[in-house]
């Protein structure tokens, strides 16, 4: 089973505390909505099989604690993570204004060069909307990241925005160890990269 | 070839060699056609390096193997021969019946027949070459191969849809470059023949006897009105006397300060000679006379100069050589106690030379005694050290420079001023270039170490000189430790996991400096306001700064009084008591380096993904929590856990809206992730006990760590060493390649584009846990072929343009010559360049008549005295004659003589009309 593994990516989630990081990874792995869901302590992962433009990868997808005293924990983990997932919540502005801290952050600590980054806005099944999708694309745009909005609660864009995530990753060679895997030739190859600025888009 | 053979065996013997023999022609005529159709099918082939298109084809005749090969100039490079464009007018053109003289070599050009090129000016040709290494010796072979091109020959020309190509055959020993051929078309027919001597024919050494040669060669019926010579003479210049160049005159005064950059460069000149061509063309032989006593031929009136080339053998690329050490070493599990034997074992504490760094440097007499004491420990043991102290010190002195208050090196110096002009820069920021490196920053601490123990291996004494500067750091950090003395030439700062382990392992061994010194300092703080001392001082974290107005509270000590408070939090009050609510001082974060945090994440991985494993990591994880609600509770009697809250997780604290407590805040409640029975969150706050951080059990004890990091460096291998040092050493060494190929822009050698080739395989290389010996190697070859290229192009602006002055004619000659070229020398003797070549080529005549004395022989008409003995001369003549009777039409006749002091060579190519024959 293992032999036909392409890769094992490393994913982090980050964002604010309460955003739905924990929830948004819960409903990836296991397709489940734990509304008692208790609060992270420092980082947790889970782990999940995908099959990507025809490769299989293995994701280890790290769940940090969004508060600001595990922030001197954290940030051990960001090492060699080849994608990000930067977390807010749509029913609430702060979350949102928060989120250039923690680019900041990934940029300080992230060791990879080229590390894949994408803003999730999360809970849009909430009625009362804080943030609007057109300022959160603008954010995006200017920091060249994905950009998807989800629920974790409905299901929504959950699994596009990893999967996603992971083609964009596959797509850029430098991030996972194509020098330590020479034989190993990824679906699409010969697709010209897109440049990351083009890799913005809104689902739902 | 009709051979007169017994009539008894000649049916048979005949049958089959001439049937096997058939096969053989038939066979390089069907390649040949072959070849032709693919040339009419195909688009131009995409071989870029040379200017040759080379085809090949294996065929066997009588058990002996042959390659076929079709050499086709590519069209788009020729014009760089001195062939004229008009050629292509007439497809029937006798190929030789050209103005080709002599070409400007091209190392890339060079093909193992590509000298027929040379020699005859072909632009397409055949050659018949036996595969195996012997060459075709045997006369009758030969015989037979030859007639065989010139059967194949002829029928190729009867073939009438072919344009005909000279054949060759390669004969003798290969190495002499030996051919005979053919060439045919309806009306002419041109034999190529050669002659190779190592000795030249006396009456052949000179133009006059060449010219006699000729003509009796030609032997045509009638008279030939007008021979045409054209004459080329090279002259090697190999004494460069004041020219020579070294490495080391880039910086005059070799000294100590020579082992603080990377060694660079070559060991001897990376140039061995300078050859001068000088070329006469097409001149009629009446008016040029060459003989034994009188020559015509002054290279200073010559028509054209050209210059090229020779470089040394593979000389010693000293940087690409001390990375080679390294490369070495990586399987050398030796320690370097193995390697220092009784000298590392001395009692050290005491007499450690790095007393002579870290103590006042004041010359005092303790380190003045110090000295002596060591001096004479050393000299007592059987061993002498393997740095002796006057190169020892110095350059611990360069690693720590903090123990010299009149340091020239101290650490974090301004990035020295590039003075050229901007655009000749080729790399503006070298740290945007490096930004992919795991390794440390520029000229910082560790910078520093992977250059001096580059050092050490090369040329200070090997691998005992190694391990001694590794012996004497590894002190020197334990040294620091002891005495709390920050560690120079680190970022300041957790250990950056973007860097290199060993800068992680010395930044983590500051961390703990740093941790320990505040410590102290609280220590002391407390101690004298606590007025009580506490026994096992290692156990508690002691916090470092406490408001003075806590100081009184404490010393009365009664179980329930608040200690270890910050800062008020807003003013935000608790809850049950309404008193204001403090954060607490807590304890400082845990330090890891990245194999600690590999080892972590293994543990954490281990456990699995299911609830369980979540829970336990969840508890490993907790530890600072509780140290953090612990301090709470300690700064804050009577809190409870919404307190806690609403400082540690604000967004799990929900207010109410419009609704005031009695102390005049915003009612609100636990976010419901919060208010679940026995959450993780609630059973920790319940079992923690208010204590103040500095009495809690250390979370980071850096006692412990500082131990684990000075452990890790003493105990490295050399092997372990060298891993550590080689992602270092490859950025100091593509550094100091950029640093040296600044200046030396140039568009053909695209420096820029090899560099950056180099930067991806060294971060690479940098981003490995452990550097592969393959890839280091990959990017020690490059290195040292860009040094070699470096020091070739240094030498020759250094021999050519002394005065360094911004000159693109030069550069453009320097970047030719040093890619393998021959290069005109427009204006001659006239020019920079040409007088520059003159004077070289005078000092050196100078030198050698000095030392011959005043009697050195007069050549001829002693050419003058700025040439020697010209090394080589070739001429190349050419007549039209009627052959091979009176009515015949005038043919082409070619020789070319070249002669030098090992080769006697003749090619010969000889026509006929054979429209009546
Ligand atoms: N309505 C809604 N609530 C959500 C959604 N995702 C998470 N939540 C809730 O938001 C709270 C915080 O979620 P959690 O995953 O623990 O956030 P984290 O701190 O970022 O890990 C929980 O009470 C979740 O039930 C969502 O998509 N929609
Ligand atoms: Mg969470």
């Amino acid at each position: 089973m293992d032999e036909d593994i392409l890769t094992t990516l490393k994913i982090l989630i980050i964002g604010e505390s309460g955003v739905g990081k924990s929830s948004l990874l819960l409903r990836f792995t296991e397709d489940n909505f734990d509304p008692e869901q208790t609060l992270t302590i420092g980082v947790d992962f889970k782990t999940k099989r995908l099959n990507i433009d025809g490769s299989r990868v293995k994701l280890a997808i790290w769940d940090t604690a969004g508060q600001e005293r595990f922030r001197t924990l954290t940030p051990s983990y960001y090492r060699d993570a080849q994608g990000a997932i930067l977390v807010f919540d749509v029913s609430s502005y702060a979350t949102f204004s928060k989120l250039e801290m923690w680019l900041n952050e990934l940029e300080t600590y992230s060791t990879k060069n080229d590390i894949i980054k994408m803003i999730v806005g999360n809970k849009i099944d909430v009625d009362k909307r804080e943030v609007s999708r057109e300022e959160a694309m603008r954010f995006a745009k200017r920091h060249h990241t994905l950009y998807i909005e989800a629920s974790a609660k409905t299901k929504d864009g959950v699994e596009s925005a990893f999967e996603e995530l992971v083609h964009k990753i596959i797509q850029t060679p430098n991030l996972w160890d194509s020098y330590e895997m020479n034989n190993i030739h990824i679906g699409n190859k010969g697709q010209p990269n897109q440049s990351t600025c083009a890799g913005y888009c809104s689902l739902v | 070839m009709n051979e007169e053979i017994d009539d008894s065996e000649f049916y048979h013997q005949d049958f089959t060699t001439a049937s096997e023999w058939e096969v053989f022609m038939a066979r390089i005529e069907e390649i040949i056609s072959q070849w032709k159709i693919d040339k009419e099918r195909s688009e131009k082939p995409l071989d870029t390096e040379s200017i040759w298109s080379i085809k090949s084809e294996r065929l066997n005749f009588a058990d002996e193997h042959f390659y076929l090969y079709l050499y086709s100039k590519q069209i788009a490079c020729s014009a760089i021969t001195e062939i004229n464009e008009e050629k292509e007018d007439n497809p029937q053109k006798n190929p030789i019946d050209s103005l080709h003289d002599f070409e400007l070599y091209n190392e890339n050009n060079n093909e193992v027949h590509s000298c027929l090129s040379i020699w005859y000016g072909l632009n397409e040709f055949i050659v018949l070459s036996p595969a195996s290494n012997g060459g075709i010796i045997n006369e009758s072979k030969i015989k037979m191969l030859l007639s065989s091109i010139y059967v194949v020959e002829g029928n190729l020309v009867a073939s009438e849809n072919l344009n005909s190509i000279p054949i060759f055959i390669q004969i003798r020993e290969k190495w002499q470059r030996l051919y005979l051929g053919v060439f045919a078309n309806e009306v002419i027919r041109t034999n190529f023949e050669m002659v190779h001597l190592k000795k030249g024919l006396p009456y052949c050494n000179y133009l006059s006897g060449l010219l006699d040669l000729f003509k009796t060669k030609i032997s045509s019926p009638c008279t030939i009105d007008q021979f045409i010579v054209s004459t080329q003479f090279t002259f090697t210049l190999s004494e460069f006397g004041g020219f020579v160049w070294k490495q080391d005159l880039l910086h005059q005064n070799y000294d100590i300060e020579s082992l603080f950059i990377l060694p660079f460069g070559v060991s001897v000149d990376p140039i061995s000679a300078l050859i001068l061509k000088t070329t006469w063309n097409h001149l009629p032989d009446n008016l040029v006379v060459d003989s034994e006593n009188y020559t015509d031929f002054d290279p200073m009136a010559a028509m054209k100069w050209s210059c090229l080339i020779k470089s040394t053998n593979d000389p010693v690329c000293l940087m690409g050589d001390a990375m080679t050490e390294f490369l070495q070493n990586l399987n050398n599990s030796f320690t370097i106690y193995d390697i220092l034997g009784d000298f590392a074992s001395l009692p050290s504490s005491e007499n450690n030379p790095l007393d002579l760094l870290t103590e006042p440097n004041v010359p005092t007499l303790s380190r003045l005694l110090t000295r002596t004491a060591r001096h004479s420990l050393t000299r007592n043991k059987r061993n002498n050290p393997p740095l002796s102290e006057s190169v020892l010190v110095p350059l611990l002195y360069f690693l720590f420079p903090d123990a010299d208050e009149k340091s020239n090196f101290p650490y974090g110096r301004e990035e020295k001023e590039h003075v050229e002009p901007s655009e000749q820069i080729l790399f503006k920021n070298f740290d945007e270039e490096f930004k992919g490196f795991k390794t440390c920053s520029p000229d910082s601490l560790v910078w520093r170490l992977s250059i001096i123990l580059t050092h050490c291996l090369q040329s200070l004494g090997g691998l005992r000189a190694f391990a001694h500067i590794w012996y004497e750091f590894v002190q020197e950090m334990r040294y620091r430790w002891e005495k709390s003395m920050p560690i120079p030439g680190l970022s300041p700062g957790l250990p950056d996991l973007r860097t290199c382990l060993l800068n992680q392992k010395l930044q983590m061994l500051n961390c703990c400096i740093d941790r320990k010194l505040s410590r102290d300092n609280a220590q002391v703080s407390f101690d004298s306001a606590e007025n009580s001392s506490t026994d096992d001082d290692d156990e508690f974290f002691d916090c470092s700064e406490k408001p003075t107005e806590e100081k009184h509270k404490e010393k009365l000590s009664l179980w329930n009084q608040p200690v270890g408070r910050l800062s008020k939090f807003g003013n935000l009050k608790l809850i049950k008591t309404g008193d204001p609510l403090y954060i607490p001082v807590t304890q400082d974060p845990v330090l890891k380096t990245e194999d600690q945090l590999e080892e972590d994440t293994d543990v954490l991985l281990q456990l699995g993904s299911d609830a369980e494993a979540m829970e336990l990591r969840a508890r490993i994880m907790s530890a600072s929590l509780l140290s953090d609600m612990e301090s709470f509770k300690a700064a804050n009697p009577g809190s409870v856990i919404d307190d806690f809250i609403r400082w540690y997780s604000p967004r799990d604290w929900i207010e109410e809206e419009d609704k005031v407590d009695e102390w005049g805040q915003k009612v609100g409640q636990l976010s419901p992730r919060m208010l679940i029975e026995d959450n993780i969150w609630t059973e920790m706050w319940l079992s923690a006990k208010p204590v103040p951080a500095h009495r809690q059990k250390r979370l980071f004890d850096d006692t412990r760590e500082a131990e684990k990091v000075l452990q890790f460096l003493d105990l490295r291998t050399i092997s372990q060493i060298c891993e550590l040092i080689i992602p270092v050493l490859s950025h100091t060494a593509i550094y100091r390649l950029m640093e040296e190929c600044q200046s030396l822009a140039s568009d053909e050698i695209q420096f820029p584009a090899k560099i950056s080739n180099l930067i991806r395989k060294g971060e690479v290389l940098t981003r490995e846990t452990r550097p592969q010996p393959r890839r280091f190697e990959a990017i020690i070859q490059e290195a040292a072929a860009l040094e070699l290229l470096i020091s070739e192009m240094n030498s020759l602006h250094y021999k050519l343009n002394p005065s360094r002055a911004i000159n693109d004619e030069i550069n453009d000659l320097v970047v030719k010559l040093v890619t393998g070229r021959e290069v005109a020398v427009e204006n001659r003797a006239n020019s920079e360049i040409g007088s520059r070549i003159v004077s070289m080529f005078g000092e050196a005549q100078k030198m050698t008549n000095l030392s011959i004395g005043e009697q050195y022989e007069e050549g001829r008409n002693a050419i003058n005295n700025v040439f020697p003995v010209p090394t080589a001369r070739e001429f190349v003549l050419r007549a039209n004659a009627v052959k091979p009777a009176v009515y015949s039409s005038k043919c082409p006749q070619f020789l070319r003589a070249v002669l030098s002091k090992d080769e006697f060579r003749l090619c010969g190519a000889w026509s006929e009309d054979t429209v009546f024959f």
